[in-house]
């Protein structure tokens, strides 16, 4: 358990973030709230809330970066290397220097070092070369296109293979593979853990890369006011942007104000400043104008991040009953020209009680952009071969895959031992497979001839199978610190609740409001959530690794508690009472057992311009604990035997983060996750000419996200319980886990449907065809 | 040219390769009206013109003399809220918002030829509107609630516009 540690100074604490373990040194909170348990009387945390910002998103008020206009404003254009490796051996912008509209063009040379931006070496295609702003982005684009750019142009590298070569051509100047290639991740003894199982299954799986597609592309708004600087960013960091521009430009940060108010979408593609932002405040300051640079649709599919192909070559080994004896991967990930090592390893290491497992990843550069974390970066890819070849050996030990998944439950933290701050993940079981009705009853073959498919409006009978199949996810959520939060009661008993992150579209703002309006004792209608500008609002982190309401939640408790106690000091004196008789509900405070009572507004109205700030920020974690979120997800599909269309049919999710503080948003993030989930299952996969180096899916019509028509049935349910030793407000993190284990239960019951196993995502329909095909 | 957008009639020059878009978004400051993929995939920018509905990153300015034009911002009186919009907030139909202006006009069309579609109407009209954060169930119910196809009524919303 947690050690509780002293108030004030400071101590390390362990965050981890997407996976990887950072170690933090952090200032104990002058006082901790004692946590919500189940038993805590809550009225405004776990309601349906309506999501606070969606009038403003309903009626199109709500301004988006690329919404932002300025007096004045220039719009720039990046020009994007249409080879994957060279050199620029020309380049002539006059030409374009002369065309309407244009004010400035920045080349080879022409931006400072620490943007790297404009190299004449080329490593990959879509790198920007040169960028143009001018009075309308038609006119920057068309002289953008009027530069002459020519290239002396290298042999390259854009597949794992091609990189790791003994003859490969250089990708990155230091080596084509980073530092910490292949990565080896191991306990117990694998080896020993082969030979002591009754059945081992040896598989290879493999993964596309997958494209963010926010439908919001990545853009920046920058004004100069002498040297202070205002950049409006589609970010899911506004302190990191700042941390970015100051250090790449060379200013003071706090001469760096970011703003983001509305975004349309980032799923892990929007965690810092961008080409885009640096082109736009380096064109600002040179032509004195407020400068907007937004990726067009092209550069957005191009160039601002993808989750990784992966290749993992899986190996297990189990006793009859289904106890593992041993995991064993082999993976191979192409990064592009950068990035993170985010492999598909960790879920290897921490889904199911094994002694003896053992992962190697090999990472390389290639010549292609570089990744970004995709939500869920590295579980998502892992769990599609964790998962596939665990429902293939649940088939070879003719066992029922939920049974096999039960038997190798973990009861802690199989990595390190630790104790889980809680694991739900039996109890996802018994509810996913009540309301979804598994094991499917055994009603001899799937096969249905001549039923109608539900999308098909010819009336030509066809032959379509029907197939189930369901997979598993853990997901670190446990956030963490530094996050800080003020709250202020303005004297008309209004509440501002300020703290400095941003909502992605995930409900950060009513979460947080709903938070504080808890800790309050306030009407939910007169507090608002004051978020997304580095200018005013204290430090939040990035809104990633669905950590954003563990991290920032307890921070805003902390400063609500904080406010409320200042509010009951001047209530207590104004009611003749101490303020340990007082509660308060709906922003009314009550001496307890009595009919006193004064209105929050009638006691803010008496301290006139007094105002009560109250102060939060979220303490460390505890130490020990292993801290996820666990759940299960099975899956219905209809496969077309004649045109091997795969149809997902429904979908039920059971998951277990601990308190749900918005049940209505948290449906609808765990649709979107699935939804995203299918859409990497199905159809999503960037496509890269090997020939040529150059991605050819580059638009929304080529690279297919979900549509309306593909959505199945989804049944979304959680476990029952707040987690009280996360953190104080009992929540964990959702964001990421539903995308994890939608495509393996995809791909389970596309086997269970047609006999046969497809072992690369997406199953096109020619990948279905060929599985059907084959001896 | 002229035309008529929310009910009110403007009178414009345009140049001959301006977008119905960008005249709304950059010339009349109508900018709920969204550009994504500015080549007709996507439907963010979808539009209201005369009984059409249209992707306006596709359909040109000069086109459009003498039409009726609807954007997000006239599916109500300012201040207001229509029956579709309080649905869509009611049934939690928008995450990151950026695809609502274009769903809504798109499912307000849907309803203004078809006063109570049925799921599979529904979901064939609205395909043409993508949406990346996978609101699409929540679309579904929200156009039913608005059509009182769906059973219940819509919820109390806590904000009004």
């Amino acid at each position: 358990m947690a050690r509780k540690p002293k108030a004030g100074g400071f101590v390390p604490t362990v965050v981890e973030v997407e996976g990887r373990t950072e170690t933090r040194i952090v200032e104990v909170p002058a006082f901790e709230p004692a946590p919500w348990t189940d038993q805590a009387s809550l009225h405004i945390v776990g309601t349906n809330v309506p999501r606070m910002d969606a009038a403003e998103k309903v009626t199109g008020r709500a301004r988006y970066t690329a919404d932002i206009e300025r007096p004045g404003m220039l719009h720039a254009y990046i020009l994007r290397s249409t080879v994957p490796r060279g050199a620029v051996r020309t380049f002539d912008a006059a030409a374009a220097r002369a065309m309407p509209g244009v004010f400035d063009i920045l080349g080879p040379g022409d931006a400072p070092a620490k943007t790297r931006l404009f190299h004449r070496d080329i490593t990959y295609a879509g790198q920007p070369v040169a960028a143009v702003c001018a009075t309308t982005l038609r006119e920057a684009r068309a002289a953008a296109h009027a530069i002459v750019v020519e290239y002396d142009t290298l042999p390259f590298a854009v597949t794992f293979a091609d990189a790791v070569a003994p003859d490969a051509p250089s990708v990155r100047p230091a080596g084509n593979t980073p530092a910490v290639s292949p990565l080896v991740i191991a306990r117990g003894d694998v080896d020993a853990g082969l030979q002591a199982a009754d059945v081992v299954i040896t598989r290879e799986y493999r993964t596309p890369v997958q494209l963010h597609t926010a439908l919001e592309p990545h853009g920046a708004a920058c004004e100069w006011d002498g040297d202070r600087l205002t950049v409006w960013e589609s970010t899911q960091g506004i302190f990191r942007v700042r941390a970015d521009v100051a250090r790449a430009l060379d200013v003071p940060q706090s001469n760096v104000r970011v703003i983001k108010d509305y975004m349309g979408g980032g799923f892990g593609a929007k965690n810092g400043a961008g080409a885009h932002t640096y082109v736009a405040a380096l064109l600002a300051r040179r032509t004195a104008r407020a400068v907007r640079c937004l990726n067009d649709r092209e550069a957005e599919q191009l160039d601002s991040g993808n989750r990784p192909a992966t290749v993992q070559r899986v190996t297990l080994g189990a006793k009859k009953n289904g106890t593992l004896t041993a995991i064993r991967l082999s993976a191979d990930v192409p990064l592009g020209i950068s990035g993170w090592e985010g492999g598909p390893a960790q879920i290897y290491h921490e889904m199911y009680a094994c002694p003896n497992v053992r992962s190697e990843e090999r990472f390389a550069y290639v010549n292609t952009s570089g990744m970004q974390a995709f939500r869920g970066p590295g579980y998502v890819e892992g769990a599609f071969g964790l998962e596939s070849a665990m429902n293939e050996l649940a088939r070879e030990l003719t066992l029922d895959p939920l049974a096999l998944r039960k038997k190798n439950f973990a009861k802690k933290d199989p990595r390190q031992g630790r104790p889980y701050s809680g694991n739900a993940l039996l109890e996802c079981y018994e509810k996913a497979a009540s309301a979804f009705g598994w094991p499917p009853a055994v009603d001899g073959s799937p096969l249905t001839v001549n039923r109608q498919p539900l999308t098909r409006s010819s009336s030509t009978p066809t032959r379509t199978a029907l197939g189930r199949g369901l997979a598993c996810q853990v997901w670190p959520t446990g956030g963490g610190p530094p996050s800080y939060a003020n709250v202020r009661i303005n004297n008309d008993a209004s509440i501002d609740v300020l703290a400095g992150t941003q909502d992605l579209g995930t409900g950060s703002r009513t979460v947080l409001s709903q938070i504080a309006a808890e800790a309050l004792g306030a009407n939910i209608a007169h507090v608002r959530a004051v978020i997304g500008d580095t200018q005013s609002l204290p430090y939040a982190g990035n809104s990633w690794g669905s950590m954003t309401t563990a991290s920032v939640g307890p921070a805003v408790r902390m400063a609500a508690e904080d406010a409320r106690r200042q509010l009951f000091d001047a209530a207590a004196a104004m009611l003749g009472t101490t303020p340990d008789t007082l509660e308060s509900r709906d922003s009314r405070i009550v001496v307890r057992d009595t009919d006193r009572s004064m209105t929050f507004a009638e006691v803010t109205g008496k301290l006139g311009n007094v105002m009560i700030q109250g102060k939060g920020s979220r303490g460390p974690n505890p130490a020990g604990v292993a801290i996820n979120t666990f759940g299960v997800q099975m899956a219905e599909v209809e496969v077309d035997l004649d045109t091997g269309v795969v149809r997902v049919l429904r979908i039920v999710a059971a998951h277990d983060a601990g308190r749900i503080i918005n049940p209505a948003l948290a449906e609808s993030q765990m649709q979107g996750g699935i939804l995203q989930g299918m859409g990497y299952a199905l159809f999503e996969e960037r496509i890269v000419d090997a020939r040529f180096g150059v991605a050819l899916n580059t638009s929304m019509h080529d690279y297919k996200i979900p549509t309306m028509a593909d959505v199945p049935e989804m049944t979304i349910l959680w476990a029952d319980g707040a987690d009280s030793t996360a953190n104080h407000t009992g929540a964990r993190g959702i964001a990421e886990p539903p995308v994890i284990p939608t495509a393996p239960a995809i791909a389970a019951a596309v086997a269970d449907a047609i006999g046969a196993v497809v072992r690369e995502i997406p199953l096109t329909p020619w990948r279905v065809l060929g599985a059907l095909a084959a001896p | 040219m002229r035309l008529t957008v929310n009910g009110r009639v403007h009178d414009v020059t345009v140049r001959d390769d301006e977008t119905l878009l960008e005249l709304l978004r950059e010339r009349l400051a109508l900018t709920g009206t969204k550009l994504t993929c500015d080549r007709g995939e996507c439907g963010a920018c979808t539009v209201q013109l005369d009984d059409a509905t249209v992707y306006s990153c596709l359909t040109l300015a000069v086109a459009c003399d003498g039409a009726a034009v609807r954007t997000v911002e006239g599916l109500a009186p300012p201040g207001t809220l229509s029956p579709l919009q309080q649905a869509f907030i009611a049934h939690d139909a928008a995450q990151c918002g950026y695809c609502t202006p274009g769903q809504l006009v798109a499912a307000q069309a849907l309803l203004d030829r078809n006063a109570s579609p049925t799921e599979e109407e529904i979901r064939a009209a609205m395909s043409g509107n993508l949406c990346r954060c996978g609101t699409y169930p929540k679309i579904v119910t929200a156009i039913r609630a608005a059509a009182g196809t769906e059973s219940g009524t819509a919820e109390e919303t806590i904000r009004g516009a």
